[in-house]
């Protein structure tokens, strides 16, 4: 898939995560922000990365306010975000394949 | 804990709008004269108990009642108006607020850009915006020489401004002219910004660089747009001064050149404050005299206003050549339009 937009998902509120994407050139940027940093960080990052990578993401900028969200929260937003950013809806949403 | 939920307030109801100016002022604040969107967290009693609006691309006067602070009224509040500005294809989002409360737009994803100490803090939800704003900037200074900038919105370019820029291009080695990029002027910015490099054609020392959302822009200086407060004026000043000098020390800047400002109010606070602030960061300002047609300074204001009267042989008297022709061009037929649409022209 392909980020056409910028688009966002998710919430600043305890237990989620606000996820940003952007078009960019040149491979995928991240920036975290997360108020549990230091314990799940990496995972964090880790996380979305394989989202993106489900996905077929190849390029963009992606930007995570992690208010201390579960794996499966984060995968969702990350979905959510990158889906709305090349316009999918309901009815053409890759159930069972990209989205697992 | 759930019994709360965050909505719009529309202008007309009153009730929550007091209880908004109420909170407000606890916290010290004064609500805003232009503000597009206010929103509340209500309890379950229907009373607003959290407050957050927003102007353009820029959100500002937060307050949370002091009783249920901790909860997390603010990162409710937050995303709902990241959802509005969103909406509005606004993804790069400006926060003011003061020093004491800096802290807790950080953990939202905000950075900070500039503080006033023991005042305010200026922040944005991109890590690197500024830094990489004054990186490509940095690429476009020069290291040799004495480099001068001047700032101006050229809406639109007259002899006024030519003269401005003669003169400040004669005394240093370099010249940047930042043009206001914001489209908020009867003249749109590409009009502007063309006029300005055609008119300043014959001087080789002259760099044109857009000003970008940090320099006089609605999130810097609103106040430059639309008409607020003296002491309000003062305040976004000052944030654009503080944001100024950093861009100075990026392009090497020494002298920032303003026009004499006998007209403005906007303006003359604004060139008072830099007086106050530039020297502090070592930075020199120069004040050039304002040239004369039919002894009254010459003022955009007063083109603008001619435009509206179509009193061509004023115009021809105190413009360039070349914004003559774009203004005799059928490309500027909207534009006049426009001006002619206008009730009042003169900038406040």
């Amino acid at each position: 898939m392909k980020v056409e937009k910028t688009a966002v998902a998710g919430t600043l509120e305890s237990s989620d995560a606000m996820v940003t994407v952007e078009p960019s050139k040149g491979g995928i940027e991240m920036e975290l922000t997360s108020s549990v940093m230091n314990q799940y960080g990496r995972q964090i990052k880790a996380v979305v990365l394989e989202t993106l990578e489900h996905l077929e993401v190849k390029d963009c900028k992606v930007t995570i306010v992690d208010k201390g969200a579960l794996d499966c929260t984060l995968k969702a937003r990350v979905e959510c975000a990158v889906f709305r950013s090349c316009g999918k809806s309901d009815k053409n949403i890759p159930w069972g394949g990209a989205v697992r | 804990m759930s019994d709360y939920y965050v909505s719009k307030i529309s202008g007309s109801d009153s009730r929550a709008m007091a209880q908004v100016d109420a909170l407000l002022q606890k916290e010290g604040i004064k609500r805003d004269g232009n503000l597009d969107y206010t929103c509340a967290v209500y309890d379950s009693d229907y009373n607003v108990i959290a407050t957050g609006s927003a102007f353009g691309n820029t959100l500002r006067c937060f307050a949370v009642s002091s009783e249920h602070q901790g909860e997390g009224l603010m990162n409710i509040m937050m995303s709902h108006l990241l959802e509005h500005e969103m909406s509005l294809g606004f993804s790069h989002v400006f926060v003011y607020t003061k020093t004491t409360a800096a802290k807790f737009f950080l953990d939202m994803g905000f950075y900070e850009i500039a503080r006033v100490e023991g005042s305010f803090v200026f922040l944005e939800n991109r890590r690197n915006g500024f830094k990489n704003y004054l990186s490509d900037l940095a690429e476009k200074a020069f290291a040799d020489g004495v480099s001068g900038a001047v700032v101006m919105n050229a809406n639109p370019f007259t002899k006024g401004h030519l003269y401005l820029v003669e003169k400040a291009a004669s005394q240093c080695d370099h010249l940047h002219i930042f043009v206001v990029s914001e489209d908020k002027s009867v003249f749109p910015y590409k009009v502007r910004r063309m006029l300005v490099e055609k008119g300043t054609e014959a001087l080789k020392n002259v760099t044109i660089h857009e000003s970008g959302p940090y320099i006089i822009s609605s999130a810097t200086f609103p106040s430059y747009f639309l008409k607020d407060e003296t002491d309000v004026m003062k305040k976004h000043a000052l944030l654009d001064a503080t944001v100024f000098t950093q861009i100075a020390k990026a392009m090497n800047i020494k002298i920032r050149f303003v026009g004499d400002e006998p007209f403005s109010a906007v303006t003359s606070v604004y060139n008072s404050v830099l007086s106050e602030q530039l020297p502090k960061a070592g930075i020199e300002l120069e004040v050039i005299p304002r040239v004369e047609y039919n002894s009254k300074p010459i003022s955009a204001s007063d083109v603008r206003l001619a435009v509206k009267n179509e009193d061509w042989s004023f115009l021809e008297n105190v413009l360039p050549p070349s914004t003559v022709s774009y203004l005799k061009s059928p490309e500027a037929s909207c534009v006049i339009e426009a001006i002619k649409a206008q009730k009042n022209v003169v900038h406040h």
